[in-house]
């Protein structure tokens, strides 16, 4: 061993480490255009379903609820941004990892394995927001200027929020991810996260469109920072009274869940058993 | 008949095999449910707002809803293979399948069962069962249902095989284009009347799922005459396995295995 392999990393080692990791998913990801591609589109064509619904609604209730339809459908298209943005391949990467055993040299990396997931999930950013560029074009031919943020310091808030957004969305990812150590098998717990997502992120309906019955769940669990809480900073839907209220929220709830995630991991890996020889 | 023993013998096999994994069937059951769940939420949240859509009851569209999940649990259970063909031409094991003496698309779509089906097929009879509790049908309905149930398994599987033979030409370790095709069944939930009519035009004629669930759901409405609901979902289903097979004949004769 050498003293180079000995040398404590300091935070601009970790940093550089961090960014580099970042790139490489990200080029990665690019190497496999065709399959984001139609990922894209797979998602753009369940996406549309739901806009189309909204539009029928409003052509049989033109009021039926505080937002009006132009408002609704900038909503919706900027909601499909964000969520095309956040979206992250942690968990099956993490999947296809434990399965082939492969994660074993994942736990080993000297960058830690959240730090070394968070900077992959980085990566995933960073091409979904290439890809994210035409529903960007097409939104703004579909809704027009209604997807621009409502005023400067709506758009810095959006774009704080937004960022916030992405530990939020880390952090259920990482936590949920931990049962594939267990189960061995993540399938379900992906589908189940995506549907609680589905339903309560604001994907499909701003949280003021919801049943009450629904609404009062949502608002107490974090997916609707993924989602919701972006939008409605972004489009000035949010009163500016609440923005702080809401980043704070967002930020305890990011900071919350990673903390979990990375308090629970050592006990959870206690128990896992590598697959494959 | 000797061909018929040998598929349910490979599929009672596959089942087997399939089963033994009991936490993933649980797992799975409720993932699928709770899918089912979450298309209801929005299902909830809509009919909040409006009392019909394009014309449709909440009852009505709760059959859509119903007979769409049930169609998705039959397909999954009895022919769901062909989401594992991209996996099979990078790893070259589609070679071992080509080589039995039997025909090559049965075999790869029975070869693989997922049991979380009867999650969604069960969420599905339940989901039919309240619509027509709300909104009770004609004696022939309870007939007709698995007909329909039957046709539309066979007609997204066959959107599959097309969409899904893709995968001879763009090899690659990933099933997205089928899952545009999964997506699209999610459209059958509501009435095609209220999308653009190219889209109207894709769920019927070109991909027509339409045709074993919009076109039944309106002749529960009484819009249709009795022999359309029952010709319409079995002419779907023959046409569009009689695509299928065409469409994967040609491209399998593309295949060059990428093993050893």
């Amino acid at each position: 061993m050498t003293a180079t392999a000995l040398r404590v990393a300091t935070f601009s080692h970790l940093a550089a480490s961090f960014a580099l990791l970042a790139e490489k998913t990200a080029r990665t990801r690019l190497a496999y255009r065709s399959a984001t591609l139609l990922a894209l589109l797979a998602n753009g064509v369940a996406y549309s379903v739901i806009v189309l619904v909204w539009v029928a609604v409003y052509r049989e209730n033109p009021n039926p609820g505080p937002l009006a339809l132009p408002a609704m459908l900038a909503y919706l298209v900027t909601a499909f941004v964000a969520s095309e943005i956040l979206s992250l391949n942690v968990d099956w990467r993490v999947l296809q990892r434990v399965r082939m055993g492969l994660i074993a040299t994942d736990v080993i990396r000297p960058l830690g394995f959240g730090t070394f997931q968070m900077a992959q999930a980085v990566g995933d950013v960073l091409v979904n927001l290439v890809f994210a560029t035409p529903i960007v074009v097409v939104g703004l031919w579909f809704v027009g200027g209604g997807l621009l943020p409502a005023s400067l310091a709506a758009a810095l808030c959006g774009l704080a929020s937004g960022a916030l957004a992405f530990f939020v969305a880390f952090g259920i990812t990482f936590l949920l991810v931990q049962a594939v150590f267990v189960l061995h098998s993540g399938y379900g717990i992906v589908t189940a996260k995506m549907a609680l997502h589905q339903v309560f992120s604001g994907l499909a309906a701003p949280l003021v469109m919801m049943p009450e019955a629904l609404r009062d769940i949502a608002v107490w669990l974090p997916f609707r920072h993924i989602i919701e809480t972006p939008v409605t900073i972004w489009l000035g839907l949010a009163p500016s009274a609440e923005v702080p209220s809401l980043l704070a929220a967002q930020a305890a709830w990011g900071a919350s869940l990673v903390g979990l995630g990375s308090v629970i991991f050592s006990s959870v890996l206690k128990k896992h058993q590598v697959q494959g020889g | 008949m000797k061909a018929l023993r040998f598929y349910l013998e490979l599929y009672w096999i596959a089942l087997k095999s399939r089963a033994e994994y009991r936490v993933d069937f649980a797992v799975g059951v409720v993932t699928a449910l709770s899918s089912q769940a979450a298309a209801l939420a929005f299902f909830w949240t809509v009919f909040t707002h409006a009392p019909a859509i394009g014309e449709w009851s909440s009852a009505e569209v709760l059959f859509l809803f119903g007979l769409s999940a049930m169609v998705l649990g039959l397909a999954e259970a009895t022919m769901n293979g062909i989401w594992m063909l991209p996996f099979y031409l990078v790893a070259g094991e589609l070679d071992r399948l080509l080589v039995y003496p039997v025909r090559s698309l049965p075999f790869v779509l029975i070869s693989r069962p997922e049991l979380h089906s009867l999650g969604n097929f069960v969420s599905g009879a339940i989901t039919v069962g309240v619509a027509w509790s709300l909104a009770p049908p004609p004696v022939a309905a309870y007939f007709l249902l698995p007909v329909w149930v039957v046709c539309g398994a066979f007609i997204y599987t066959s959107a599959l095989v097309v969409v899904g033979s893709l995968s001879f030409i763009t090899l690659g370790h990933h099933a997205w284009h089928m899952m545009a095709v999964h997506n699209l069944l999610a459209s059958a939930r509501y009435p095609v009347t209220i999308y653009p009519r190219w889209l109207q035009i894709l769920t019927v004629f070109v991909l027509p799922f339409g045709a074993a669930i919009f076109v039944p759901g309106n002749w529960l409405r009484g819009e249709y005459p009795a022999w359309v609901a029952l010709v319409a979902p079995i002419a779907a289903a023959a046409a569009g396995v009689g695509l299928a097979e065409r469409v994967w004949k040609t491209m399998a004769n593309r295949y060059q295995s990428s093993g050893s």
